[in-house]
């Protein structure tokens, strides 16, 4: 952890010259900044404009939330903030100070696998496994918000988060399986 | 059988690597760090093509906290690079090629360091011609991009004089498909970490499709014995081809010996686009004719792709384009010439389906185009036209007999949603069915279905070589040992790219041996610790896998049961594998455990096992020996408001061999389709003057889960002949070719028109519906 490392932000636009994408120094304006992260209170020192998906991944470690698109297309970063899914290359330190944060290392319950991870597990919802922490996130909060989604509200919550391997076949089969087996639960 | 959870039992189970996935423990090659790690970037050219005039570096090496700057004087060994043939600058010396070309790296304390490094190396640069078009490149007066001209291979096979047949055809087509520039789009970046060892070796954790061939390559430009690198290659966030060449390997293994000290590098995904390869653009022209019954007569090709501006695995995709372009029809005549042309765009090479994806695309075009002119339903003239088992492979070699091409086709003619188009539903369309004159397609809107939708069905037929190929070693083999700790160690030199691998080995382990999942250790992607397995590619890792364990189980097994028969005093007859140890037959108890065994050892029990991939009898380089089967039928619906098409549902037959893990296989065959649907539906990483356009996932789009929510089916076809020798064959690949070419042949059913050109431009689709007539009809009801 490294809390002297300038903030990067990251620009989209192609430079005009066809370089690397310029990196920006931010002021380094280190402010105390914390958090509730996975059930943990969380104090830090670092600059505001910091990307959560860096206070995450970096300060954190935290590599559960994927590095992918960066300008939140993907969903690999995908992080609860509040119980809403939030893609964490686009937030930044001050818009989350004092929230509570789940990663998808707190998504599991004290005595194993969240019920969506383990529909995962089981129906093969998964091949290389690099946008499984966020789609996993994405979906979770989808059926803490509704239990029983309609297979529009279900697409809707699932087409920010990108799979490249799957085709989305097992990973429909998953939440469905999920689904099913929280209408069994109380 | 038709793959899911339910019908295959027992046999669906939970991945070895599944949990470390579902919970994000699993740590990823870029997700690693250590102490007093540098970050890299790399200076790539701005230019698509230009001569280099003059590199300072002075001002990046004096910024604080930069510990190198390399540029092409920097290399101890061979400045190049590539699979099949290096032609590749690891940094270009007097000449850039493309927007990609590396000309400096940087190795600072911090990414924003590296950043500001790069931003202070001067590169003077003369802009030259930019040749973006293949057919340009082809001209006497273009640019030569290398010495030896602008064709990077050139590749033909002829069996007859096909311009003297068509005279005498009833019907000839004569189309030209053009294929655009797919992206792999894996969600894990190339990247990795370098660490320099005390002895001056190095450690590479970095994705690779085949980690010994990145040791081969980095031992050429390291100038180091292969002895001294160790890579560690998996796992690997998605690959499709995309990560089998090096691609920052170079760099951080040239930063990490420069500097001594272990460096990072992940390419944003800005950096992978511009850098990483794509599939090859093929424009693909075809003339095929037939007699008055249908039977194909002659049938000519010829193919151009734009390779981008080094070899790579270019030549190798063509060889394949070529050969599928004929695949199993029996044509009296075939003449195809192919070409695979240097440009100044961006680096085309190995990608899943390698060519195949651009040749059925052409290739089954072609095939409704007839069916149409000869008056036949589409599927039926396959069938006149396809070869039977007996019969020889595309480039006239001997293959691998299987009735794999006829139950495929079979299954699709039988399949539900084949036998719709025959006879649409008319409850959908009832309505419209009813109000308009019988001449009028029920499928043309109407019922449940808008008047400006439409639905079609079609389908395509696929065949697909696996392994390199005749000409090209392909060896492999495995290892099984018993170890100290007592376990069963598998080890193979194949990576995990999200396949599943692993998961494959271990069902075949426990199926074949008896094995519990507890009692093995599976050791993939370690360059120190497996064995030459060949490349994880061409389809061909399951059926190495398979071959390899055939090999290993009599020595294996023997010398396990004699070693337990010693410590037992028991006969070895009385004596099996199973799950936890070492089983007596008559009583039914486990005689000892593999744990007490392997203490009792003096040494581990070692077998290995060396084999290659099956090549046919043949001197057509490329050609194949084994080949998988599949047909797909899909069913689309077309809004003519938007031009969109919505694929709607899916059925594939595939004919592969015996299924080792239906979990797996199913994974395949969705998946790749899914590919297949965005190549037909929305990719194109389109260049301009060299230039991408698209850089990212905000402007190249693949599928959502949106596009990919209707139903697919697939239906494993397992039968083999008895004689068979291969086992389960390659179907990593096969699933991402038929679909695209099906949607076309659907379109052509629910709208009419022929679609020539990848991805199909909803524009085309706004025009050919009559939505003004279709509303008039509407009011008037």
């Amino acid at each position: 952890m490294d809390d002297k490392e300038p903030v990067r932000l990251s620009v989209d636009e192609p430079p005009s010259d066809g370089r690397q994408p310029s990196v920006i120094e931010a002021p380094s304006a280190f402010a105390a900044w914390s958090c509730t992260v996975n059930g943990k209170a969380v104090a830090l020192q670092l600059p505001q404009a910091r990307r959560l998906l860096d206070i995450i991944r970096e300060d954190l470690g935290l590599t559960g939330t994927k590095r992918s698109c960066e300008i939140g297309r993907c969903g690999a970063c995908m992080v609860l903030v509040d119980g809403a899914p939030v893609n964490s290359c686009l937030m930044m330190a001050y818009q989350c100070a004092g929230r509570t944060l789940v990663t998808i290392e707190g998504i599991a319950d004290e005595d194993g696998l969240h019920p969506v991870q383990r529909a995962f597990l089981e129906e093969g919802g998964y091949q290389c496994g690099y946008c499984t922490p966020g789609m996993i996130v994405s979906a979770k909060a989808l059926l803490d918000a509704k239990p029983n989604p309609s297979s529009e509200e279900l697409e809707e919550a699932l087409s920010g988060n990108l799979c490249r391997c799957t085709g989305y076949g097992g990973i429909l089969r998953a939440v469905h399986r999920a689904i099913e087996e929280g209408r069994g639960s109380p | 059988m038709l793959l899911n959870r339910l019908n295959s039992g027992d046999r669906w189970r939970v991945r070895p690597d599944g949990p470390g996935k579902v919970t994000g423990t699993l740590a990823y090659l870029t997700d690693m760090d250590v102490p007093g790690e540098l970050y890299a970037l790399v200076l790539r050219s701005p230019h698509p093509h230009a001569r280099i005039v003059s590199i300072h570096t002075e001002a990046a090496r004096s910024l604080p906290g930069v510990a190198a700057v390399l540029t092409r004087a920097d290399v101890p060994g061979l400045n190049r690079f590539g699979i099949a043939r290096q032609d590749q600058p690891v940094f270009c010396e007097d000449r850039t090629r493309y927007v990609g070309d590396a000309v400096a790296a940087v190795a600072a304390e911090t990414l924003a360091l590296a950043g500001r490094a790069l931003d202070l190396i001067e590169v003077e640069y003369e802009p030259l011609p930019t040749v973006d078009d293949p057919e340009q490149a082809l001209m006497p007066d273009a640019p030569l991009l290398h010495p030896e001209g602008n064709i990077l291979h050139a590749k033909s096979y002829r069996s007859g004089d096909a311009e003297a047949i068509f005279g005498q055809c009833a019907h000839v087509v004569e189309e030209t498909y053009v294929t655009t520039r797919q992206m792999h789009a894996y969600m894990e970046t190339e990247g990795g970490l370098f660490v320099p060892g005390p002895d001056g070796g190095l450690t590479v954790y970095a994705p690779t499709q085949h980690g010994l061939m990145d040791r081969l390559q980095l031992s050429r430009i390291l100038a180091m014995p292969e002895g001294r690198i160790r890579i560690v290659s998996s796992p690997i966030g998605g690959s499709f081809g995309g990560k089998d060449e090096l691609n920052v390997q170079p760099y951080g293994s040239l930063l990490a010996m420069a500097t001594g000290r272990p460096v990072k590098i992940h390419n944003s995904r800005r950096e992978s686009v511009r850098s990483g390869l794509k599939r090859h653009p093929m424009t693909i022209r075809m003339k095929t004719g037939t007699d008055e019954s249908g039977r194909i007569l002659a049938h000519r090709v010829r193919i151009v792709a734009d390779t981008g501006p080094y070899a790579t695995l270019g030549a190798e995709v063509l060889n394949f384009a070529t050969e599928h372009v004929v695949s199993a029809y029996r044509f009296g005549c075939v003449d195809v010439e192919s070409v695979s042309v240097f440009t100044n765009n961006g680096m085309s090479g190995e990608f899943r389906g390698f060519g195949g994806n651009q040749a059925i695309f052409a290739l089954e075009g072609q095939m409704d185009r007839l069916a149409e002119a000869v008056g036949m339903d589409p599927w039926e003239f396959r069938r006149l036209n396809m070869k039977t088992a007996d019969e020889p492979g595309p480039f006239g070699q001997t293959i691998a007999r299987t009735d794999g091409l006829a139950k495929v086709w079979a299954a699709a003619a039988e399949s539900a949603l084949w036998k719709e188009r025959a006879h649409p539903d008319n409850s959908e369309n009832s309505d419209i069915g009813a109000m308009l004159s019988s001449k009028h397609d029920p499928r043309r809107g109407g019922g449940d279905l808008p008047l400006w939708k439409r639905t079609g069905i079609g389908a395509a037929l696929v065949m697909h070589g696996a392994g390199l190929g005749y000409g090209i070693p392909d060896p492999s083999g495995g290892r099984l040992a018993l170890r100290k700790d007592g376990k069963i160690e598998a080890s193979f030199g194949f990576e995990e790219c999200g396949q599943g691998l692993i998961a494959t080995l271990e069902q075949m382990l426990i199926e074949r041996f008896g094995f519990a999942a507890e009692d093995l250790r599976i050791v993939i992607g370690d360059s120190d610790a497996v064995p030459d397995s060949g490349s994880s590619t061409a389809s061909r890792a399951t059926s190495m896998m398979w071959k390899s364990l055939c090999l290993l189980q009599p020595p294996f097994t023997e010398k396990l049961l004699t070693e337990a028969a010693n410590c037992c005093g028991l006969p070895v007859q009385r004596l099996r594998l199973g799950p936890g140890g070492i089983w007596d037959r008559e009583s039914g108890e486990r005689a000892i455990g593999y744990p007490a065994l392997a203490e009792r050892l003096a040494e581990p029990i070692v077998c290995e096992a060396s084999t290659s991939y099956p090549t046919p009898d043949t001197d057509v380089v490329g050609a194949h020996y084994l080949y998988s089967y599949a047909a797909v039928v899909v069913k689309v619906e077309i809004d003519g408001l938007t031009g969109r098409i919505r694929v709607l549902r899916q059925f594939h037959a595939v004919a592969a061999g015996p299924v080792m893990n239906p979990q797996g296989y199913l994974g395949q065959i969705e998946g790749g389709s899914s590919m297949a649907l965005g190549y037909a539906l929305l990719e194109d990483a389109a260049m301009s003057q060299g230039q991408y356009i698209a850089n990212n996932f905000d402007t190249y789009l693949i599928p959502t889960i949106s596009d990919l929510s209707g139903p697919v089916e697939v239906l494993a076809i397992e039968d083999l002949p008895d004689d068979d020798a291969h086992g389960p064959r390659g179907v990593g690949e096969i699933g991402s070719v038929g679909l695209a070419a099906a949607i076309a042949s659907a379109v052509r059913n629910a709208a009419g028109i022929f679609i020539h050109r990848l991805p199909i431009d909803p524009a085309l689709l706004q025009e050919v519906i009559p939505i003004g007539e279709l509303a008039v009809m509407s009011d008037g009801r």
